[in-house]
């Protein structure tokens, strides 16, 4: 976190009243407009300053909207109006949530304090109950404090969002009522939390602990993984490279059939060419990739062959795709990465292929299937990449770097069969100058290499 | 290049523990326990450790111990596998393994573990490979290894290998230099290292690299102080440290200092805070560098406490 966002949040706290009945007031403020506005799909923490700005411009358009109503029908008082008189802290409009971080720290202790009180409460609750076994009086105020418990561990998690057993207790209390209208809830407060804090783990977690829940009684499973996919781009789009967001997208992987994966793979594509720095997004093809060939591996020979187009196809298109990457973006690690694992990935094919009777149909001899043809193509593209410019193009200088050490991988990585072939086609480059010249910080790993 | 400024990091440190003022610090209460063990073994590292009250720490990390064995992040807070391990840690640190019952928490432990070899962090059961490296790294210290189903272990660990050598939180997740070192480490402490391609892994892990001479945790991120210690511990326990650029790092660590306040932050000029001073602090450990004590890059705890640990009795 940056120095000046620590100095003025320390100012800002010094000015905190620390009286509780208001404390509780702002508590009940908030819990209020959440239960009111079920569809809060934005929060954000607004430093005051902004804060009374946007109340500001909220009251001019707000009076507009509540003037243009007047003049349509008599006696009809906008809702919106009246809930923004009611507080200085608090801003609710368009499903959005701000709250001024003015109030973050006594609504925070307000909100630990009601949450850890009453879990204490149902605690003890609860263990009289299993304890006796029978339907005691006790069992509906275990039922007053659920939902009570509910209301303000959706506070607390709104100002702290790992803590873990706040989670916990929803987890406790939706896992006992086993409907889906709460499972799906607590995706709606898990998908309010990602808003702001993007990579809250716990936020993520309970996202599959509900899917988890949820799948074997749900109909529109696949709807709902789709769903998820979907908002991890979402997200991915605000917090680049956002490991926990794309983790949970390798996750559903999972669960996909080969037809949804390779949907994902189309799909997912665009967004990857515009984010070409992000590893994360191209690991998730790598995944997808994976995928498929996992399914191939397990199927009969008589089925094999339209399996085998599939991934053939999938990774010419992904290899070609890739080098047009390559020479657009100068430079990009991410790119270079992703080249590894395809070449190897179509190496271990040609390997297989050898062995593999399935692999001679038309389709995938008409591709390029000959090592050597495809070596020849790598070989091009580390030429058109290792003329280094004295002139300190960072970009240019990475680009010669990435695609020695590329080479380099391959020599290093190729299956035992095709080593003397690719010793006889890079015998002409000196990659040990390419590798030095490009980047001599990392000599001794090209040395140990090299021998 | 600067020097260490001990001084201003001890009084640092000490000043964290009472903060109780503000916002950022308040949302932190949840994982106390994790920061006790930051906090506490950046001391140690820095021969430190007899400015705290022993006494105070134990009582309020028995506080928050449960009938399952486990250790929540704070007092009141629900039991987790992260909060057990940091819990042990610290009494090892003050060598007061004593006060525990032992087969309790290797129970908890015990209990955490998965038909497939995995662990889960809690009863919720998400699974990730940090928790295999703290279910190995808890029960050796507390010398009950022999309890949990190793062999399932190690082969989870395994299945969490990637083409490109790394390691990622389950099986088909992104290589992470966090979770590289926790399943190195894992299996440094089951003797398993056998299994790891070191030439690949070591490969990818010195890429981390970057232009400063501090290391990132994946390809094109930002270095960060905290990777000085991930990466760094993982080729120590690979043996491929010399394909680093050692003294490049120690200035990358020493410029992340704050030298005025104390502390050490991600990067230079950044807000510092425990987490990075501790990790700062542990990577100039296994850099050699002067006035820190040897850390062991498995245990992440200071030589010393780990000798005691298994070379007394």
């Amino acid at each position: 976190m940056k120095k000046v966002q620590e100095q003025k949040e320390l100012t800002n706290m010094s000015e905190e009243s620390d009286s509780k009945v208001e404390a509780m007031d702002l508590l009940r403020q908030l819990e209020d407009i959440l239960e009111s506005d079920a569809l809060i799909d934005e929060l954000g923490f607004i430093h005051p300053s902004q804060f009374s700005l946007l109340k500001e411009e909220s009251d001019i358009s707000s009076n507009l909207f509540y003037e243009a109503i007047h003049q349509s029908a008599d006696g009809v008082v906008s809702s919106v109006e009246s809930s923004n008189q009611d507080s200085l802290y608090f801003w609710n409009r368009d499903h959005k949530l701000g709250i001024s971080t003015h109030v973050l720290l006594p609504l925070y202790r307000t909100a630990k304090h009601a949450f850890m009180t009453t879990f204490k409460q149902y605690r003890m609750c609860d263990n009289q109950y299993d304890k006796v076994g029978i339907c005691l009086p006790t069992a509906s105020s275990c039922d007053n404090l659920e939902s009570t418990l509910l209301r303000h561990s959706k506070s607390l998690l709104l100002l702290s969002c790992d803590f873990i057993t706040a989670w916990n207790c929803r987890k406790l209390i939706v896992s006992k009522k086993q409907q889906l209208s709460m499972f799906m809830d607590e995706l709606l407060l898990s998908e309010l939390v990602l808003s702001y804090s993007h990579k809250s783990e716990q936020a993520w977690n309970h996202r599959r602990w509900v899917i988890k829940s949820i799948s074997a009684n749900c109909s529109n499973f696949k709807e709902i993984l789709g769903k998820e996919s979907e908002l991890v781009e979402k997200i991915a789009e605000r917090s680049k490279m956002n490991y926990r967001a794309w983790n949970h997208r390798c996750w559903l992987v999972s669960h996909m059939t080969v037809d949804q994966v390779l949907c994902e793979l189309k799909k997912s594509r665009s967004w990857a060419a515009l984010h070409v720095t992000d590893n994360c997004c191209f690991h998730y093809r790598r995944r997808l990739l994976l995928k498929i060939m996992e399914g191939q591996s397990c199927v009969e020979d008589t089925v094999t062959h339209g399996y085998n187009v599939n991934i053939v196809q999938a990774l010419k298109d992904e290899l070609d795709w890739n080098e047009t990457l390559i020479k657009r973006y100068v430079g990009r690690e991410a790119l270079w990465l992703h080249r590894r694992f395809l070449s190897m990935c179509w190496i271990n094919n040609f390997v297989l292929a050898a062995g593999d009777a399935s692999y001679h149909s038309k389709e995938a001899i008409s591709l390029y299937h000959d090592f050597g043809t495809f070596l020849q193509n790598e070989l091009c593209l580390l030429h058109s990449c290792s003329t280094i410019v004295d002139d300190d193009f960072v970009d240019v200088q990475a680009q010669a770097a990435h695609s020695a050490s590329y080479i380099l991988w391959l020599k290093v990585q190729v299956p035992k069969p095709l080593e003397n072939e690719l010793q006889e086609k890079i015998r002409d480059v000196d990659l040990k100058t390419l590798l030095n010249k490009s980047c001599p910080v990392r000599s001794s790993l090209f040395n140990y290499f090299m021998n | 290049m600067g020097e260490l400024a001990t001084e201003k990091h001890v009084r640092y440190i000490l000043s964290v523990e009472k903060r109780k003022d503000n916002f950022e610090s308040v949302v932190m209460e949840h994982l106390r326990m994790s920061g006790a063990y930051w906090g506490l073994t950046a001391l140690d590292l820095l021969g430190k450790l007899d400015t705290v009250d022993v006494d105070e720490a134990i009582s309020w990390l028995l506080s928050c111990q449960h009938e399952s064995g486990g250790f929540g992040g704070n007092v009141g807070h629900d039991p987790h596998i992260l909060y057990t391990l940091s819990a042990v840690q610290v009494l090892a640190l003050f060598d007061k393994m004593d006060v525990i019952d032992v087969d309790k928490v290797t129970n908890y432990i015990v209990n955490l573990q998965n038909e497939d070899g995995s662990f889960s962090g809690d009863m919720w059961g998400e699974v990730d490979t940090r928790f295999s490296y703290i279910a190995i790294c808890c029960l050796s210290i507390l010398h009950r290894l022999d309890k949990i189903n190793v062999e399932k272990a190690v082969k989870y660990i395994i299945s969490c290998k990637n083409m490109d050598g790394g390691f990622g939180c389950t099986p088909g997740g992104e290589s992470h230099a966090g979770q590289i070192f926790c399943c190195v480490g894992a299996l440094a402490i089951t003797g398993s290292l056998d299994l790891v391609d070191k030439d690949l892994l070591g490969w990818w892990l010195c890429e981390r690299q970057v232009k400063s001479g501090g290391l990132n945790g994946r390809p094109e991120k930002l270095p960060d102080v905290c990777y000085s210690w991930w990466v760094l511990s993982s080729l120590t326990m690979i043996d491929r440290v010399h394909w680093i650029s050692k003294e490049k790092l120690i200035k990358f660590i020493i410029d992340c200092q704050d030298t005025e306040n104390g502390g050490i932050s991600d990067r230079p000029d950044d807000a510092v805070d425990i987490f990075h001073t501790f990790f700062g602090v542990a990577g100039l450990s296994l850099l050699e560098y002067p006035g820190v004590k040897p850390i062991d890059p498995a245990y992440a705890l200071p030589v010393d406490v780990v000798n005691r640990i298994f070379f007394t009795k």
